[in-house]
């Protein structure tokens, strides 16, 4: 007895080497019910799921036999199933032979995805709807991606206005404070002279101006700094001697706050440097230490070696906790409670920015059993760092 | 050269103060409000200043454009300049103006006063 000729299908599964072997048809219905990056699935004329694949599973969290036979409005958000929107689709592609919606789509833990979806009509010969094809790609990440993308636009451009309104602010404030700074400084040059009443009121106004005109020049430091438009002037200078100069301007300052002020140098330490910036940071740190210690001694120690010189400005106040130490480089920052002290928290970012576009670095000693103490090391000539150049 | 100083400086309450300034301690001055005004001020002018004040940034012509079409002018070239710089950033630009001394915007009135008497 011959056996009867095995169907076509049954044959093609069995290979020479026995492994599967199925028909073309097969290997794709496989295919697609294989795929996980899209959910591809068939629907019957009036939107009910017929059949359901890996990537289906994987998107919408349904297994088949929890979907197939539900209408395919199920994804869909309530907003959407308000205004009819999977009938929509659906005679959309009927009429147009295929369509495509971007939006929300409901999984089965009740979560959302953004989901691209094509639906394609499957029309019979006599031109009679058998069905749809339904493919979702699910494209939350993409959508994260792109907001988060805009947020950073936003955010950067919220950044931009602010600097741009600083530098603005502070360039129009600096004219009228210019202004009151000469009729001031006019009076007190009067060749006829002042009577002394006069004269010290007229003084008391010409430092409050004087710090005005220090703050404003800081914003314009900070505007400049995060612009880009930050620039070194740099010339052969002895720093001992620019150090006394600060610490002489500071004199009356010193004084009033209590402290005595030391420069303790072995002689000239001749550089290359901006003079006018490198003197900013000493007045920061010096009008730190005369602000947050005052009443204790100020001490500005400078030593150089063959890669350059060290300044040392040390006080026996309160001290800054290691943990601020990174912190009141930064923007708007301070160690010590606001309401305290006044100031933008400026002065030791911008003392940062000048000290690191020369090439060199500032920090603070940690560990330090009584005040706080900076040390900023400063190259031989002025070499600015690879990102400057 | 008279003993006269020219200010040429846009913001009106510091141009005012210089020229009383100036006044006070003796010599004349005239204030034009940019470098334009500040030409044309000289072409008519029979007795040139002895030292121009020289603002870097004004509307109309800035002090740089000021400076070129002066040093063009046989007649104004030799006229000294001051810049009066208000930022430091603009202490390089003055540079290339070949100015006889560049003064930090607002100046001390020392300073000013001798830099004008050294021209005037």
């Amino acid at each position: 007895m011959t056996s009867p000729p095995q169907p076509q299908i049954a044959r093609a599964t069995e290979g020479p080497q026995g492994s599967a072997f199925r028909s073309v048809d097969e290997r794709f219905r496989a295919l697609v019910s294989s795929v996980k990056e899209y959910a591809i699935f068939m629907l019957d004329p009036s939107g009910q799921i017929e059949t359901w694949n890996a990537g289906a599973e994987r998107i919408k969290g349904y297994t088949a036999d929890e979907i197939i036979g539900e209408h395919m409005s199920r994804f869909y958000t309530p907003e959407d199933l308000a205004r009819g929107l999977p009938a929509e689709l659906l005679a959309t592609a009927v009429r147009e032979g295929r369509v495509e919606n971007e939006g929300w789509r409901v999984r089965k833990d009740g979560s959302r995805f953004w989901a691209d979806v094509v639906i394609t009509a499957l029309v019979g010969p006599e031109g009679r709807v058998l069905g749809f094809a339904k493919v979702t790609r699910d494209l939350t990440d993409r959508l994260r991606a792109q907001q988060e993308q805009l947020r950073l636009a936003h955010a950067e451009e919220a950044i931009r206005l602010r600097d741009e309104f600083l530098s603005i602010a502070a360039h129009e404030l600096r004219t009228p404070l210019s202004a009151v700074h000469l009729q001031l400084q006019s009076l007190l040059e009067r060749p006829e002279g002042l009577d002394e009443r006069a004269r010290t009121k007229v003084e008391r106004a010409c430092r409050s101006n004087e710090r005005l005109v220090a703050l404003v020049e800081t914003l314009l430091d900070v505007s400049r700094i995060s612009t880009g438009a930050f620039t070194l002037n740099a010339t052969s200078f002895d720093l001992t001697a620019a150090v006394q100069e600060v610490v002489e301007r500071f004199g009356e300052q010193a004084v009033r706050a209590g402290s005595e002020v030391t420069v303790r140098s072995p002689g000239p330490l001749v550089g290359t440097w901006d003079r006018l910036r490198v003197e900013q940071v000493v007045v920061n740190l010096l009008a730190n230490s005369l602000k947050y210690a005052a009443g204790t001694p100020v001490e500005l120690e400078l030593h150089g070696d063959p890669d350059g010189v060290e300044l040392t400005v040390s006080d026996a106040g309160p001290g800054i906790p290691a943990s601020e130490s990174e912190r009141i480089f930064h923007r708007f920052e301070r160690a010590a409670p606001m309401r305290h002290f006044g100031g933008l928290g400026l002065g030791l970012y911008v003392a940062r920015q000048i000290v690191e576009a020369h090439g060199g670095e500032i920090h603070l000693t940690p560990l330090r059993a009584r005040g706080a103490q900076f040390v900023i090391r400063l190259p031989w000539r002025l070499t600015p760092p690879e990102s400057a150049r | 050269m008279s003993h006269a100083v020219l200010v040429v400086e846009d913001d009106a309450d510091i141009r005012q103060a210089l020229l009383e300034i100036i006044t006070e301690h003796g010599f004349q001055a005239v204030g034009v409000v940019h470098g334009g005004e500040a030409l044309e001020f000289l072409s008519r002018a029979t007795e040139l200043p002895c030292v121009i004040l020289l603002d870097l940034m004004m509307p109309v012509m800035d002090g740089a454009a000021f400076r070129q079409a002066q040093i063009q002018d046989p007649r104004l070239a030799t006229i000294p300049v001051v810049v009066l710089s208000a930022y430091r950033d603009l202490e390089r630009q003055a540079d290339g103006l070949d100015a006889v001394s560049v003064l930090k915007k607002p100046p001390s009135v020392r300073e000013l006063v001798k830099v004008i008497e050294a021209h005037c």
